[in-house]
């Protein structure tokens, strides 16, 4: 069953750039689909759609069957969670503060002036951290971190508001091989024992192909490729990465030569 | 093109840029146009260097000691007028900088309108509105508060709004996607960021408060500024410097303050100064 399903949705930005030229594709629950592409493919664009962020200026995104729009965006954001490059951490709140604001879908605006949460907001604030082993710096502000830290947060606030969906966009680009590594099987494994089903956006083809169940090609706003990491093949990384203007890449051909 | 000198700046042709210079020459031809205006005249300044000189001697004095309990008293009015306007003008401002920042407002129209009320707010000095204030509830303390309570709740929203506008989007982002309502996403994605910002411009503002509060004595609004005035007025010389030192020693007091406790916020543990 589809829990994501992008209906010929388009996205023409106001500047007239259209990131997105008619993808249509559905997403099953409990799936991990990694999104390939080269920068500028529009991998960013389709899964801010999928969270709500930009609106398509074409077709419709409906997540577990309801179509997403302005009224129900709340409740709809609430159980997708996103993780993002840059961590998007509040960087002068303390860890298990921005863990919380996971929690924000399910309180009211007049306990948020107050900074207020519930008892039980903290039980699953700690044991989302627990998930990611930052127990101990749980107390620790955000910026004091390491960029493999910070993204573990990220991922405990997502995990903490209890999503059915974890969007992620590019979650290892601004990271070293290491915490990539730990960064991608945490979100596998999440994956795998939580049944959350998880959308990454990534530049490896090498981690995609190893942690996927499914992949999705993306060149200039267009689906190119959709299927399991097996049938990704030299010509069809070829087709992903290929660039309009430039005949005969050979930078292009190097640089897959070590894919 | 010619190159006669081993240096240039970083432009195209080498030479300066077009605004750089234009703005220098502006200046310089607007000041030079001024000059007489102002009546700038270097005989009369040295004229008078003896007179100056005389008033300073006049200063130090043995200081009138059994004024001081009274200038305890006013010290103490007047500290408690700033800190009191400050805080009122604080609780005001800080939904208004929320409704005036381009990025946090419901809609342009409040912005606009938040900003025009602003400006309004702070388009008359203290005293002016101490002038008007007193004439409607009476001499005192009351109208001095007021009068510096208007004033700054005009340059404290005006400054937040500024520190709102200036917050990291992606951090609001990452607020916003995980289904945070309108008021949550300006609570934990944009206060958090601009506190730093805030906690300055609050310290600043209360710097210049109890400088302003020491003036509003002028119009009868309370606080110092009555017996400085005074006291300058009868020629009372053994007064004034007390109050001259009195306000240094609280302005001073109050910068060293303000500077730990910024630190403080900004660096969230506790700073080495």
């Amino acid at each position: 069953m589809s829990i994501i399903s992008i209906k010929s949705a388009t996205k023409r930005f106001p500047n007239g750039f259209e990131a997105i030229k008619g993808i249509t594709a559905d997403i099953a629950a409990g799936s991990f689909t990694v999104i390939l592409g080269p920068s500028g493919a529009g991998k960013s664009t389709l899964l801010r759609l999928m969270n709500g962020l930009e609106t398509p200026t074409g077709g419709s995104i409906h997540i577990t069957g309801e179509t997403l729009g302005k009224s129900n965006l709340r409740k709809m954001r609430s159980c997708v969670g996103m993780v993002f490059q840059q961590f998007n951490l509040v960087e002068r709140l303390s860890v298990v503060t921005n863990v919380l604001t996971g929690r924000l879908a399910h309180r009211s605006w007049l306990g948020s002036l107050f900074y207020l949460f519930r008892n039980e907001d903290m039980e699953i604030a700690q044991e989302a951290l627990a998930r990611v082993g930052l127990t101990d710096k749980a107390w620790n502000r955000a910026d004091k971190l390491s960029g493999g830290q910070q993204q573990r947060v990220g991922i405990a606030r997502a995990l903490a508001q209890r999503p059915k969906v974890i969007l992620a966009d590019e979650p290892v680009a601004s990271l070293d091989p290491v915490s990539s590594e730990e960064i991608m099987m945490l979100l596998r494994e999440i994956c795998d024992r939580d049944g959350i089903t998880v959308v990454v956006n990534l530049h490896q083809v090498d981690l995609a192909k190893r942690f996927a169940d499914r992949i999705i090609g993306m060149n200039s706003g267009r689906v190119v490729f959709d299927g399991t990491p097996a049938e990704l093949s030299p010509l069809t990384l070829q087709a992903i990465y290929k660039r309009d203007e430039i005949k005969d890449d050979t930078n292009l051909n190097l640089a897959l030569a070590y894919a | 093109m010619t190159q006669i000198s081993i240096w240039r700046w970083p432009t195209h042709n080498g030479l300066p840029p077009l605004p750089a210079v234009a703005s220098v020459v502006t200046v310089l031809t607007a000041m030079w146009l001024t000059v007489s205006l102002v009546e700038v005249d270097v005989a009369r300044l040295v004229g008078s260097l003896s007179k100056m000189l005389s008033f300073a001697g006049n200063m130090f004095v043995m200081p009138d000691w059994k004024y001081l309990p009274q200038l305890l008293v006013k010290m103490l009015e007047t500290i408690e007028m700033t800190f009191l306007a400050t805080a009122i003008a604080l609780f005001v401002s800080l939904p208004l900088g929320l409704l005036a920042a381009r990025n946090a407002t419901p809609h342009v129209i409040i912005y606009r309108l938040v900003r025009d009320l602003l400006s309004l707010m702070r388009a008359l000095p203290e005293l002016v509105w101490a002038l008007v204030f007193v004439s409607a509830v009476g001499l005192g303390t009351l109208p001095g508060v007021m009068a510096l309570a208007f004033v700054t709740v005009g340059f404290m929203g005006k400054f937040f709004a500024e520190s709102i506008e200036v917050v990291d989007h992606k951090q609001v982002e990452g607020v916003t996607a995980h289904g945070a309502g309108w008021f949550q996403v300006r609570i934990f994605g944009m206060l958090p960021q601009a506190l730093p910002d805030f906690i300055g411009t609050v310290m600043y503002i209360l710097d210049h408060n109890l400088r302003a509060a020491t003036v509003l004595g002028l119009v009868g609004a309370g606080g110092i500024g009555y017996d400085l005035v005074m006291s300058m007025r009868l020629f009372q010389y053994d007064r004034l410097l007390p109050i001259a030192v009195a306000i240094y020693l609280v302005v001073t007091l109050l910068d060293r303050f303000s500077d730990q406790l910024r630190s403080r916020i900004i660096h969230g543990v506790q700073a080495k100064i």
